[in-house]
This record gives structure tokens, C-alpha cells and sequence, in this order.
């Protein structure tokens, strides 16, 4: 637990170093959600309300998705491929802790660091340019504490093991590319699953991409009722556990068959 | 002209001889490019079922200006990549660029030939695949005009985001590294274009029109070809100004470029 404290901290200072970076990333997350405002009000028109989503809710998706896209890394992550393709990965293994931990830990002081330094500037930056929707019981805030929580490990979860497809392809790049596309499409990023037809909502269901952005996004708008909303939490624990499970059996399998090419 | 042509030839030849070799990698690859792109315009065609069209627009003229966008983007990254920003930064930081200075050909040359990225034909085709549907089921009253023109403007595109692409690099030059504000013109600024212009705030369409010529080069020939009313009142020969805008914009870019080598002081490493 000490070590995945001082990780954390690790990666938590390195992202602080580069503070100009972290404003220009945060003026472009900005300007794409305002493209992404104009284009959900152009789809309104003059409606006020699609699938139980108003207009105000619909563009506060756009501000909580722009802010959530770097904590939840939702355009991939290629660390893990790296290292194997470097290499490095030999000596991470010989560490005396767990592989998977490891870059857990290392991902969470990222993914934090992203939520309060990018993602709570973002909102507010939305506040002031839109009339926004704020969750309003301390126990929606509660809620979504815990939702955000389990969409990072899904998330992460999801990410590391697309990454381990390096232990068996020298170029597993087009795979992560097509996986983090595959989250993009089916976990309701583009847009709310609301407003997707029925069968294609059953679809994403079986999946754990939902899990990921929408169950975050309807926990934030509150439009789930108190035995909904237990049962979206639920789900997400359910594809975390799975895919953790998932992560170790391909993780034993993969070193076992790993090859580290010398130099 | 012909041997600069002709090194251009083979510095782009090596590039696709490299990519070509992993064989498995290079069709996943292609795939996955043109899926990034395509799945946001299969969410669009898949919630338009709830919505009447957007700002007055059906998904079939949408998919019009997306499919240009997508074909003309698609065919300047594949071209331009060597000034792909994020890449180029790279360059200059870890002294790559250097490198290409001490070489008895022109730099500019150079970094034109240093990439070429030929899984963009993924986005190139998806485009096209958007892009025909679109024609298919609109039924435009083609004119020897309009055939002539569309290709025209597919250009005048492919030209006015390779500029963006090497203002972008020449900004390497002081920055160093890549800035992420960058991509707010360049994929901020083809994920606009796919959307009716008349659609977004005043501001934003005032800087892409004013600042950034944008608007000359898609939405409004885009009008013009579906023959479509215009809500914003840009004047009839606007339609008509896609290449000026392209060209312009790159002639500006080079400008800059040359301006920014003038200027470059290695990073030392």
C-alpha cells in the first residue's frame, strides 16, 4: 500500500512539472466540447427534452466527458506495449511486487491528477460559458465519488489488457487502436446510450464500455432511480472483477511466453 | 525539379517499403484508422433516429461535408506527415532535425519526405465510403461545373490543412515541444468543418472565417453543390473561393516555415 502511495506520487509530480502543457491541454479539451455543445444544440433545435435527457443535461455531457476523457484515459494507453517492446518490461518484473499493481498505481496518480487538475477546471470553465447540471443530494455526490472510482479500474483494467496483446504481436498498436475505437464507439463518449436505438443499447450492455463513460455520465445527471442506480454500480464492480481476473490468466500466460530481445 | 522530384521518390519509397513489412500490422492498422473516424459518424446516423436532422441538415448532407473533410484529411496526413506536429516536435527536441540541416538538399524537402503514413488510406477510403453514400442519396443536379469543381475542392482542402499541419511544426521550432493547442486548429478545425457551419457560435465561426478561411472551403462550395439556401448571407461567388483559401493558406504556412528555419536555434541535444 506504501509503495502504491509513493507511485502515485511519482507520477502525481511528474504531470505537475508540466503546468503549460496542462493548460493547453485543457484549452483544447474546452474548445472540442464547445464544437460538441453547438453540434447537441443544432440536433434540439427547438425540443426540449430526447429520451428523459433536457437540452441542459445533453450539454453538460459535453463539459463531463471533456473532462473525464484524460482521467479515463479513453483515447488508449500504450505504456505497458512500450515496455515490452523496449524491453524495460524485464526489470519491472523482477520487481518484488505485483506487475499489474505496479502500473495501477502508477496510472491512478495520473488519472487523479488529470480529474483535479484538468477535469475540475474544465467543468468550471463550462459553468461559466453554459447554465450547467450540478448533482444536488450529497448522496448523488457520494455516488458519483464511487462510479468515477470503478470507471478508472474498469477503464484501466480494459486499457492493461489490450496492452498485453505485446506479448504476443511485435506491433500490437493497430490492435489498441481498434480496442480504445471499440471504447470510444460503445461506451456512450460520442454521445449518451440514451439516445442510441433500443438494440444497439443491448448490445453495449453486454460489454464492459458502459461501464466505463455512461454509468459516470447518468450517476452525474441523476436520472437513474435509487434500485437503478444500485444495479449500475454493481455492474461496473461485476466487469472489474472480471477483468481483472481476465488480466492475471493473460498475464500468467503471456510471461511465460515472453521473449525480451537483448540490448 | 526533376531530381528534387526524383529524391522525394525515394525517400518515400523507403518509408513504404519499412511500413509494408509487417504485413498483419500494417492491415490492422489500416483498419483501425478508418474505424477512429467512422464510428462518429455511425453515431450520428444511429441517434439522428431520435432527432429531425441537425440545424436543418439531413444525415445525407452532414455526411457530405464530413466525407469531404474525412477524404481531403485523410490524403494531407498521409502527404504532410512529416510536418504532423506532434511527430515534427519530437524531431526538433531530441536534435533529429539537426541532422537533416547538414544535408546538401533542401530541409523543407526533407521533412516532406520523413513520413509518409500510408495507413491513412483507412481514413482516405472511409471518407470516400461516407462520401458516396452521400452523393448516392442525395440526388445533386450534377453540371460539368460541379464535376469539375468537387475534385477541385477536395484539393483546395488537402492544401489548406497541410498548411495548418506545417504552422503547426514551425511552432515547434520555439516551443520545442508539441503544443496540444495546436490540435484545436487542425483536428478541432476538420471536426468542425463536418458540421453546417451555421451551427456553431458567432465567434467561433468569425475566427474560422476571418482568421482560419474555413468556412470557404467546405460548408460554403458545400451549399453551392446541394443547392442548399444560405442562412449566414456570405456573398454568391464564396462558394467559389475554395482554391484561393487552400492555396493561400499554404503559401502563408511555407512562409512561416521559412521564416521559423530562419530563426531556429537547436535544443543541443
Amino acid at each position: 500500500m506504501r509503495l502504491f502511495f509513493e507511485l502515485f506520487k511519482r507520477a502525481f509530480q511528474r504531470a505537475l512539472t508540466y503546468r503549460a502543457a496542462s493548460i493547453a491541454g485543457l484549452m483544447t479539451n474546452f474548445f472540442f466540447g464547445l464544437l460538441r455543445a453547438a453540434v447537441i444544440m443544432a440536433l434540439y433545435g427547438s425540443r426540449t427534452d430526447v429520451s428523459g435527457i433536457s437540452i441542459q443535461d445533453a450539454i453538460t455531457f459535453t463539459g463531463i466527458t471533456q473532462a473525464i476523457l484524460s482521467f479515463l484515459n479513453i483515447f488508449g494507453s500504450y505504456d505497458v506495449m512500450n515496455s515490452v517492446s523496449s524491453g524495460e518490461i524485464a526489470t519491472d518484473l523482477l520487481k518484488p511486487y505485483s506487475y499489474f499493481a505496479f502500473w495501477m498505481a502508477r496510472d491512478f496518480g495520473n488519472a487523479i491528477n488529470q480529474l483535479l487538475l484538468r477535469g475540475l477546471p474544465l467543468i468550471l470553465t463550462y459553468a461559466v460559458f453554459f447554465h450547467i447540471t450540478l448533482p444536488n443530494t450529497l448522496a448523488q455526490w457520494l455516488a458519483l465519488a464511487v462510479a468515477l472510482m470503478l470507471a478508472w479500474a474498469v477503464s484501466f483494467s480494459w486499457r492493461f489488457l489490450v496492452n498485453l496483446s505485446a506479448f504476443w504481436s511485435p506491433e500490437a498498436r493497430g490492435i489498441g487502436r481498434l480496442a480504445f475505437g471499440l471504447t470510444m464507439f460503445l461506451s456512450g463518449f460520442m454521445m449518451p446510450l440514451r439516445f442510441f436505438p433500443d438494440w444497439f443499447v443491448a448490445l453495449c450492455n453486454l460489454t464492459p464500455f458502459p461501464s466505463i463513460i455512461n454509468t459516470v455520465i447518468e450517476v452525474y445527471l441523476g436520472v437513474l432511480g435509487g434500485p437503478e442506480l444500485i444495479r449500475a454500480l454493481l455492474s461496473q464492480a461485476f466487469w472489474l472483477v472480471l477483468l481483472f481476473v481476465i488480466c492475471q490468466l493473460v498475464m500468467r500466460a503471456g510471461v511465460r511466453k515472453l521473449v525480451i530481445q537483448g540490448g | 525539379m526533376r531530381h528534387t522530384l526524383d529524391i522525394y521518390r525515394r525517400l518515400i519509397l523507403v518509408q513504404i517499403r519499412s511500413q509494408l513489412q509487417y504485413r498483419v500490422s500494417f492491415l490492422l492498422d489500416t483498419l483501425a484508422t478508418g474505424f477512429q473516424v467512422f464510428i462518429s459518424f455511425i453515431t450520428l446516423a444511429l441517434i439522428l433516429q431520435r432527432f429531425d436532422g441537425i440545424g436543418g441538415w439531413t444525415l445525407s448532407e452532414v455526411a457530405f461535408l464530413y466525407g469531404m473533410v474525412e477524404v481531403a484529411f485523410g490524403t494531407m496526413d498521409m502527404l504532410f506527415s512529416g510536418f504532423d506536429p506532434a511527430n515534427f516536435g519530437r524531431q526538433v527536441r531530441q536534435g533529429a532535425f539537426d541532422q537533416l540541416l547538414l544535408r546538401p538538399i533542401s530541409a523543407t524537402l526533407q521533412v516532406f519526405g520523413s513520413q509518409f503514413i500510408i495507413r491513412r488510406v483507412g481514413r482516405i477510403a472511409q471518407g470516400l465510403a461516407v462520401l458516396t453514400f452521400a452523393i448516392v442519396s442525395l440526388n445533386l443536379n450534377w453540371t460539368p461545373a460541379k464535376l469539375v469543381y468537387l475534385p477541385i475542392v477536395i484539393a483546395s482542402l488537402v492544401c489548406f490543412f497541410g498548411g495548418l499541419f506545417m504552422i503547426g511544426a514551425t511552432i515547434t521550432f520555439w516551443t520545442v515541444d508539441s503544443i496540444e493547442v495546436i490540435n484545436i486548429f487542425t483536428y478541432g478545425g476538420s471536426e468542425m468543418m463536418s458540421y453546417p457551419m451555421h451551427i456553431y457560435p458567432d465567434w467561433v465561426r468569425r475566427f474560422f472565417t476571418y482568421i482560419l478561411p474555413a468556412i470557404f472551403l467546405n460548408y460554403a462550395p458545400a451549399l453551392y453543390f446541394l443547392g442548399k439556401p444560405d442562412p449566414l448571407g456570405l456573398p454568391p461567388f464564396a462558394a467559389f473561393l475554395a482554391p484561393v483559401a487552400g492555396i493561400a493558406t499554404l503559401l502563408a504556412a511555407l512562409a512561416f516555415w521559412q521564416y521559423g528555419m530562419r530563426h531556429y536555434q537547436s535544443t543541443g541535444t
